[in-house]
Formats: C-alpha cells, sequence, structure tokens
C-alpha cells in the first residue's frame, strides 16, 4: 500500500568561523599590461562557485567588464591569504574583502589621474568602463592602458582586508554573539511511503532559501539542488555499517548516494532581504542549502504513515521494521 | 538599488573547462623523473605498533620508506595537534598512517606496502560515545575522552517546564556519513625553480595547509608552495591535511617530484566524517503554541581526532533551538573521542544534525495542541529584533517568516486542515 505525506523543514545557520575568532579576508588588487586587473584573492573554487561570484562583485565594483580581469586564486605565493572555503563565508566575507580591495583600487586610481589629468582635486571622477574621467567634463580623461603604460605592469595596486564581527560566548551561560549573518530557509515535501517495502520517493518539493541578495542567481539554485540531494542521501540511502571503528561500505556499490533517478525538480525560490554588512547584501547559502530538507522528509514519513523515525538513515529496511512494530508486529498492512 | 552585473546569471568562468574534460585536477599531472608514494595504513582500530621496515627496503624500486622517525615535527591538526602525520607508539583508528612508501611505480609501492611488518599490540576499544564518556572506559588520547563541553544558561528552565500545558521529550540519532565528493584526493609535490618545496592538491585552504607543511618539515613558510588544481568537491572533507605533508616531506628529502593517487576506498578511510550525532531534546509550549522551554544535551562522536570537534558541537549547541524564540534554554554539548574514523567538518557543521531534533520535536508538540505544524511555527518564528539563545539580537535580514510562506503557497501546505491566519 503506497501513502502519501507532507512535512515541513525550517532552518538558521550562522555563518563565518565565528565565537569571536579573528575571520579574515584578504584581498589584493592589480594594474596589468594591456589595462587588465588582476584579483589576486585566496578563495578557493570548490565547485560552489566562489570564483564566480567573487568575480562579479569585483565586475561590480571597479565598473568594468568581467573579461577585464584576471582573477588568481590558485598559489599562496601569488595571493594573499582569504581564509578558508568553509563555513559559508567566501561570498560574504571574501566578497566583502574583494569589493574594498577595489575600492582602494579605484581611490589609487583616481590620486594618480588627478596628477595626470593635471586637475586640482578627484572630486567629480569617475572609474567607468576602464577609464578614469571628469563627470562634467568627460574629456579629461586618461584609460587603464595609459596608466600601465606609464607607470608599468603591477605597480598600481590597492588591498582590501575585512574581518567579520562576533563576540565569543561565556564559557558558561552561552551567552554571546557566536556568528554573523545568519541566513534562513524552510523546505516542503511530499513524498509516498510504500509500506510493503518501506522505500520513500520524494513527490514534489518547494525550497525557500534567503540570500541577502543573490549574486547569481543561477549558481544560488545549483547549490540548492546541490544540497537537496545531498540530505536526500543523508537521510534516506547513505550508511558506512560502521562495525567497531570498520567502515563496511567504503565503496560507491555499497555506499548509496542519490543519483539522477532520484532526485525530482525541487522548485527553488530565493528570498532576497540584503543584510547592510555584506557585500551588495549577499549572504553564504553554500551549507544551509542541505539542513531543512532531511527533517521535512522525516516529517512527511509520519504524515503518510504515523510512524516517527528518530534515527536515521531512514533506510526500507529501518521503516519497514518501524511499520511493523507500530502494527503490533503484524504484517504491513 | 541596481546593478551591472550582480544579480545576473553569469555563466561560471571554469564551467567550460570542466565540461570540456580540459580543467586540471592532481590526477592528471605528469611530470619528468616522477616517482609514486602509497601510505600504510592501520588495519586495527586501538593499538600499540612496532614497525620494521627492512625487509620493504630491498625491494628493488622502492626508494625509500618514510615513518615518523623522518618527520621533523611529527603533529598537526586544525584545532588541537593531535594528529601524527605518521602514528609513532599507537593507532587510534582503522586508516591511521602509519608509514609511507616512495618507488619508481605504483606497483613496486604496493609489493613494499605488504612486505613492511607492523607488530600490532590490540587495545581494548571504544566505539560507543556513551561508554566512551565514562572515565572507567578506555582512553583514546590522554586522561579523558570528552574533548569539549559546550553550555547555553538562558532563564529558568525549571519555571519554564512548570508553565508548558504540553511537552515533547523525545532522543534523536544521526549516523556517520561520508562527504562522497568526485574526485577522491590525489597530488604532485616537487621543488620549484625557486626552490620552494610545491605541493599541487585539491584543497579547501591552501594557506593552511602552507602553515602544517612548513610546521611539520620545520622550514619557513615562504618556502612552501600551495597551488590549488580544480577541486572535485569537497563539502569539509578537504579541510583536514591528507596527504599534503607526506607528499612535502617525500619531495623535500628526495628532490623528486613525488605524485600520490588515493583510491576511492583510501579515500574512504582518509578523511573526516559527519559527527554522528545522540540528541536529547525536551521542549515545552503553553497552551497557544508558544514554546516555554527546551533542555537538550547533544553527545557527538568525533571518533579518533579531534578535527574542528570543538566547533561543530558548539555550532549544534547554538542552533539546536531552531529558528524559535525560546526564553528558558538548557543546553549542553559533549564532544567525545572514540576509536570510530574521525569526524570533523561537513556541510552544515554540526547545524546540519541538530533540525533532525528540533524540527521533529515542533511537529510533535504540534499534534499534542492539535494545532497544524505551521501555525506553531509562525507564533514562535525568528523576526527582526528576536533574541536567539546565546542572546544575540537578530537586527537585520531575517527573512525566515517569508521562507515559510512561499513554501506554504506553493505546496498549499496543510490547508486543507486550516491555518489560524491571525497568527500570522
Amino acid at each position: 500500500m503506497k501513502k502519501r505525506g507532507r512535512g515541513i523543514g525550517v532552518s538558521f545557520y550562522g555563518t563565518g568561523y565565528g565565537n569571536g575568532f579573528p575571520d579574515v579576508s584578504k584581498a589584493k588588487v592589480v594594474l596589468h599590461d594591456e589595462g587588465k586587473v588582476g584579483i589576486y584573492v585566496g578563495g578557493t573554487e570548490v565547485g560552489q562557485g566562489a570564483k564566480t561570484a567573487l568575480l562579479q562583485i569585483g565586475a561590480e565594483t571597479l565598473s568594468i567588464s568581467l573579461e577585464q580581469i584576471l582573477f588568481i586564486s590558485e598559489d599562496t605565493s601569488l595571493m594573499p591569504d582569504s581564509g578558508t572555503a568553509a563555513a559559508s563565508r567566501q561570498t560574504y566575507n571574501t566578497g566583502n574583502a574583494v569589493k574594498k580591495a577595489c575600492e582602494n583600487f579605484k581611490d589609487r586610481l583616481i590620486d594618480i589621474a588627478k596628477e595626470e589629468l593635471e586637475l586640482n582635486s578627484t572630486h567629480g571622477l569617475k572609474v567607468e568602463k576602464g577609464e578614469i574621467y571628469l563627470e562634467f567634463f568627460p574629456d579629461k580623461r586618461i584609460s587603464f592602458k595609459e596608466l600601465v603604460d606609464k607607470y608599468g605592469d603591477g605597480t598600481i595596486q590597492g588591498e582590501g582586508e575585512f574581518i567579520a564581527q562576533t563576540v565569543e560566548m561565556d564559557p558558561e551561560t552561552g551567552q554571546g554573539a557566536p556568528y554573523w549573518p545568519y541566513t534562513f530557509n524552510a523546505c516542503g515535501v511530499e513524498l509516498e511511503v510504500d509500506t510493503l517495502t518501506g522505500q520513500v520517493e520524494i513527490l514534489d518539493a518547494v525550497f525557500a532559501q534567503d540570500a541577502g541578495k543573490a549574486i547569481n542567481p543561477h549558481l544560488v539554485e545549483g547549490q540548492m539542488d546541490g544540497g537537496f540531494a545531498m540530505a536526500l542521501g543523508y537521510a534516506l540511502f547513505e550508511d558506512l555499517k560502521l562495525d567497531k571503528g570498520r567502515i563496511k561500505s567504503n565503496k560507491f556499490s555499497r555506499y548509496l548516494i542519490p543519483t539522477a533517478m532520484d532526485m525530482i525538480d525541487v522548485k527553488n525560490i530565493i528570498v532576497e532581504d540584503p543584510e547592510s554588512t555584506a557585500p551588495y547584501g549577499a549572504k553564504g547559502i553554500g551549507e544551509p542549502v542541505m539542513i531543512p530538507i532531511a527533517p521535512a522528509i522525516l516529517n512527511a514519513i509520519y504524515d503518510a504513515t504515523g510512524v516517527r523515525i528518530k534515527e536515521l538513515p531512514v533506510t526500507p529496511e529501518k521503516l519497514r521494521k518501524a511499520l511493523d512494530e507500530a502494527n503490533g508486529g503484524g504484517g504491513s498492512d | 538599488m541596481k546593478f551591472d552585473i550582480v544579480g545576473k546569471n553569469i555563466i561560471r568562468t571554469d564551467a567550460y573547462s570542466k565540461v570540456t574534460g580540459k580543467a586540471l585536477y592532481p590526477q592528471d599531472i605528469y611530470m619528468d623523473n616522477m616517482v609514486y608514494g602509497k601510505t600504510l595504513r592501520s588495519k586495527l582500530p586501538h593499538a600499540y605498533i612496532d614497525i620494521d621496515t627492512s625487509e620493504a627496503e630491498k625491494i628493488e624500486g622502492v626508494i625509500k620508506i618514510f615513518t615518523y622517525k623522518d618527520v621533523p615535527n611529527n603533529s598537526h591538526g586544525v584545532v588541537f595537534k593531535d594528529h601524527e602525520v605518521f602514528c609513532e607508539k599507537k593507532v587510534r583508528r582503522i586508516g591511521d598512517p602509519i608509514a609511507f612508501v616512495v618507488g619508481e611505480t605504483e606497483e613496486v609501492c604496493k609489493l613494499a606496502l605488504d612486505k613492511i611488518k607492523v607488530d600490532y599490540k590490540e587495545l581494548e576499544g571504544v566505539f560507543d560515545p556513551e561508554i566512551a564518556m565514562d572515565e572507567n572506559s578506555p582512553k583514546v588520547h590522554g586522561d579523558s575522552n570528552i574533548v569539549y563541553h559546550f553550555k547555553i544558561r538562558k532563564g529558568d528552565i525549571e519555571e519554564g517546564f512548570k508553565n508548558s500545558y504540553v511537552i515533547a521529550e523525545n532522543t534523536y540519532k544521526t549516523h556517520m556519513v561520508e562527504h562522497a565528493f568526485l574526485q577522491p584526493e590525489a597530488g604532485v609535490s616537487l621543488i620549484d625553480e625557486e626552490g620552494r618545496v610545491t605541493v599541487m592538491v585539491a584543497t579547501q585552504y591552501p594557506h593552511y595547509d602552507r602553515e602544517e607543511v612548513a610546521s611539520a618539515l620545520n622550514i619557513k613558510e615562504e618556502e612552501v608552495r600551495i597551488v590549488n588544481t580544480n577541486i572535485g568537491g569537497a563539502f569539509g572533507g578537504r579541510e583536514d591535511i591528507s596527504l599534503q605533508i607526506h607528499l612535502a616531506l617525500a619531495a623535500y628529502t628526495l628532490k623528486r617530484p613525488v605524485k600520490v593517487v588515493y583510491s576511492r576506498e583510501e579515500s574512504f578511510i582518509a578523511h573526516a566524517k559527519r559527527h554522528p550525532m545522540i540528541m536529547k531534546c525536551k521542549t515545552g509550549a503553553d497552551k497557544d503554541g508558544k514554546l516555554l522551554a527546551m533542555e537538550a544535551e547533544i553527545i557527538g562522536d568525533t571518533g579518533a581526532y579531534a578535527s574542528w570537534a570543538p566547533n561543530v558541537l558548539r555550532k549544534a549547541g547554538v542552533h539546536i533551538t531552531g529558528p524559535y524564540y525560546i526564553p528558558n534554554v538548557v543546553v549542553d554539548s559533549y564532544a567525545v573521542y572514540t576509536n570510530n574514523p574521525f569526524a570533523g567538518a561537513m556541510r552544515g557543521f554540526g547545524a546540519t544534525q541538530v533540525p533532525i531534533a528540533h524540527e521533529q520535536q515542533m511537529d510533535i508538540l504540534a499534534e499534542k495542541l492539535g494545532m497544524d505544524p505551521i501555525s506553531i511555527r509562525m507564533i514562535n518564528i525568528f523576526k527582526q529584533g528576536s533574541v536567539t539563545a546565546t542572546g544575540q539580537v537578530l537586527t537585520e535580514s531575517v527573512p525566515v517568516e517569508a521562507c515559510i510562506k512561499e513554501v506554504v503557497k506553493r505546496m498549499d501546505l496543510f490547508g486543507e486542515e486550516g491555518h489560524n491566519e491571525e497568527t500570522w
């Protein structure tokens, strides 16, 4: 017999190292030959899209095209330390560092342009599309290329550093401000339980994720799909089968993760409520996107069957056993 | 505010190289004069060891077998330096690295691994974190298996439960899982043209790797260079050191490029796992569904090494209330050593486990009160200006109500039971 149920999961997540530990990101911006701009930052691309999001923040701040930027984030001998690609902190923390470095770089360009254009002041000078110009008399202008030709590759630079604000919690009471900012979400799922086999099939899901401001909506949606799939595996399939410290399921023929056959077309909704301390309002979402799904599945299984599973994973064997017990040890129906 | 590039669906910069197979991963790197490395790992979860590499060293093609004797500083770790580069006296889990064979080919290295003699004197192990907390149980490190204890004490919990109309009290358990990233660990090390020990590896934090490599080799950080290749997923599983120090030590000693590629099976035992947690939760609410008190005990099994355990169990403790205002809260969150595989960072970092408890508690309370799951959440949900259990004021960007409303609207969730619209 197949039984349908629906459930919701809601969560909050504090991003960053937290608890008063210095959470520092650094970035450097350098003017290169041909007027190209190098952004040097230790923000690792693990597949989450950091390189693209940080590039977009840099291009927005510098008002130049993406093609004019060289993005260097691979070599410790070239780039400053921007902290770990973890704690959902790269967009917020390193994004802020990139934005600051770009702003400082622009200020430096404006200072130099004032001299080159023989102006009395920096007022009214604007940086846009690879040029510095006087807004109310645009004939007064000089390009990045002209500047680098005169000053030399690598000599004009700007640096930026961002340190997140958290307060260490009291060791006895836990009172403090352990994380900032927090990211929120909610997920609803509809599923079907086969009471004969104990198998769970997800039928529908609506997932609303707060992003502050989405720097790149498709990348946010990609993370939401990935988080959903990972949580699906956590809730229903994945089991290392530990036995006295030994991992018995140590390969993918035994350790089952979701495949495309298990995934559904999740209805992803990005909720925007910009955070004032964030770069263009953007908060981290890399981890939050996995959090509300498993509890929503558990609540939906209860809604479908009246059986509450308090121990993960909800494998068919476990669910079938729980259903049998709920029915007084008899058959499944 | 209007933006030119922020908010636009720019195609990711690494998309083209990845979908065409041009992206370079450490597995793809070949260098002239390159040799290979393989790691000998513990077969037992808790034992004293004695190693004899003499037979293995005689195999033709074996260049050197590294053990603890070859490492200037044999300890590393993200919070506590409780990992050994190679175990000296004791192994604490299955998979602990004991030796690193470098040879002309991978096949030679495999032969040598079989010829290294490890004399194990097995010790009683501890695999259940609740048992491990008992002071009479076997110790994994030092005098106690309790690595960390986090506390929240807010308000008057007795009073909160006394005034509660309904109370839900349950124990929830989550299990240990694997990151299952696509690309198993691999790396190539060499001495670069400026004389720096260079490790090409897929890592979440290259500057941290540089610090640990320099520390283990007892050289300056400027003498170490980490080059991040493309990374085939991470999810927290590439935060601890895996093969970086082994590789750097070998290249630094032998002055030849060295390559290591882990199999999927080795990857499973080499890196951290998600902390399994036992969560005992007691939650009370008044007749209207307003939460009055929560008491929670969380026990997290960090296995043989601490890795990020204090930070993970702290995050679990802070987040176990869920995104709800609760005036009276007591939380005790413990990280405990066992002889299980070690647990560390994994997507959500302790905050992924706790909603298994708090979100089921909410539904259980709602049912006891004859309420629907949405209404009970809306009554208690964080809003701008709400204060968390740690006393933090959520001053801005708190759109969790909006998230719930979007889900309810699109799914018509629990619509048939009818919400009390006035509550939200």
